[in-house]
């Protein structure tokens, strides 16, 4: 049995859309439209999500995709995917650093000294979960006033821009692993399909934009026994990567802008080597576009138990590539979830066909039988 | 005349120009009445941003980012000439195209070069502030840390 080809149902398709953006328009008293400006500062962690697992780094577009989409991330990283695809290309920048990332926030959990110092930043770690019931009804002058207090409380300091990593005081101590070698292009995952085995660099592609609940989910399996990771945050930190690229006369690295970004690295057991070499820890690293804490994380986690199934072969499904990063993008997942909701009236009825074929096979007395008598 | 020794270098000239209003900064370019030729068109797109993982040193790509760049020569009236360039991460190519006006201008220091000095300073002193903003949400949080025991408590 064949598809068979349907028309219909575009004025009500066409009243769907009108639907949405009705709700979207007449909600609340003042029935005023949200400003991207708002979306892009009120909102920020939301925009985070959406630049992130939407693979482009454009604020602006993604606060307005999240009012379009009426606040759904899914929907609206699709969206940027869907922008980009319409783009052209133009370059890849040279491999840039995170050293110089202008920090806005650096913790590490495996030294309360650290070079430079700890900065919580903005942070609701600390705070207590409780309703801010003064939000509900907040006054503009108050809210004007916030920024105003803070600044004019803020210590005089002289903190740099950038801090040394936490990471290289172990590594001159010769506890971690030496760094690799530059290798050449990496994989891109935006035009090389998944064939397993693939390098790590194309599954730390995957997961930088992967849905932060499916990465969470498979981080947490592990962390919770269906693996061995037990990390360490020796850094995480969230800030501004000015991001360099050739001047077009000079050649030299000119600053193009830059790229709010969190970034995670893990200590977690350290083994020896194949060689017969000196112990040292092993390491998970984790990163991503917008301030994401929970999702660079479970990424660190997940990259340094990956390293172990690629290494030793899986031993659970959050060690084994071909499961977590063919389930933890989250346009590719939606979209699956979503088709379900498309007709598939051809593919049911033979569904219940067959099911009828079977119980009179079985010689049951079915409901539409004694219906049809 | 001569730029002062502490005036950013031409590599930080066309992050610091993308700080000003885009308006600002067409102006500034229209003003300086040059012949202007693009040695490459102007264009907007994506770069794929490479990184390296701090961790072991794997190169990755952590996703796209917006590119606007242009390449331009530009002619004076009396015949001087100049090449300028910039690269944002912006959509405008017209921005990016005006400030290449703007670099080639300062760099080749054409007529009107001291307007575009003022606007780098104005850039500069946008990205002080908003750095200083920065610098207060470090200094606001910095961790103090005491052993129990050896201090008495704060509150």
């Amino acid at each position: 049995m064949g598809y068979v080809a349907i028309k219909g149902g575009k004025a009500s398709i066409e009243g769907a859309a009108a639907a949405t953006d009705y709700l979207r328009a007449s909600s609340g008293k003042q029935n005023q439209s949200l400003t991207l400006d708002a979306i892009e500062g009120q909102l920020r962690l939301l925009v985070s999500r959406v630049v992130s697992e939407g693979g482009l780094y454009h604020p602006k577009l993604a606060a307005l995709a999240i009012k379009q989409f009426q606040g759904d991330t899914l929907e609206a990283a699709f969206a940027l995917r869907a922008y980009r695809s319409t783009k052209p290309r133009l370059l890849e920048t040279p491999p840039q650093n995170t050293v110089d990332m202008r920090v806005i926030r650096r913790i590490s959990s495996a030294f309360k000294d650290i070079p430079g110092g700890q900065m919580l930043g903005p942070t609701y770690d600390y705070a207590l979960r409780l309703l801010d019931l003064g939000l509900a009804d907040e006054n503009p002058e108050d809210f004007r006033a916030i920024a105003r207090h803070f600044l004019a409380d803020a210590p005089e300091n002289e903190l740099p821009d950038s801090f040394p990593k936490v990471l290289d005081a172990l590594r001159t101590e010769g506890l971690l692993p030496p760094l690799k070698p530059v290798a050449g292009a990496p994989f891109d995952i935006t035009r090389q399909p998944l064939i397993f085995p693939v390098p790590r660099a194309a599954a730390l592609a995957t997961m930088a934009r992967a849905e932060t609940g499916s990465l969470l989910a498979i981080a947490y399996s592990n962390m919770r026994g269906y693996g061995d990771v037990h990390p360490t945050i020796a850094e995480l930190r969230v800030g501004y990567v000015p991001v360099m690229l050739p001047h077009p006369v000079t050649g030299e690295p000119m600053e193009a802008g830059e790229v709010l970004m969190t970034e995670c690295e893990v200590v977690a057991m350290f083994e020896g080597d194949d060689q017969g070499g000196k112990p040292v820890f092993t390491l998970g690293y984790g990163a991503c576009f917008g301030h994401n804490e929970v999702k660079a994380i479970s990424m660190a986690v997940l990259d340094r138990a990956l390293q172990k199934g690629m290494k030793d072969g899986a031993a659970n499904p959050s060690e084994d590539p071909e499961f977590v990063l063919l389930h933890v993008d989250g346009v590719d997942s939606m979209g699956f979830a979503s088709h379900y909701k498309m007709p598939h009236y051809v593919t049911f009825q033979s569904d219940m066909d067959r099911l009828r074929t079977t119980q009179a096979k079985a010689g049951i007395d079915t409901v539409r039988q004694k219906d049809t008598v | 005349m001569n730029l002062p020794p502490d005036f950013p270098p031409r590599n930080r000239w066309g992050a610091l120009l993308a700080q000003l209003p885009a308006d600002q900064v067409r102006t500034a370019a229209a003003v300086l009445m040059l012949e202007v030729v693009d040695i490459t068109l102007p264009q907007s797109g994506l770069g794929l941003m490479h990184l390296s993982d701090s961790a072991l040193n794997d190169g990755f790509y952590l996703g796209e980012i917006p590119v606007a760049r242009a390449h331009v020569r530009v002619k004076c009236a009396d015949g001087r000439s100049g090449e300028g360039g910039a690269v944002l991460l912006d959509d405008r190519a017209r921005l990016a195209r005006a400030i290449a006006v703007l670099d080639a201008a300062l760099a080749a220091q054409l007529p009107g070069w001291e307007s575009v000095a003022t606007l780098v300073a104005q850039g500069l002193d946008a990205h002080e502030q908003r750095a200083q903003t920065r610098r207060a949400l470090l200094a606001r949080t910095h961790v103090d840390f005491s052993l129990l025991g050896q201090e008495e408590e704060d509150e």
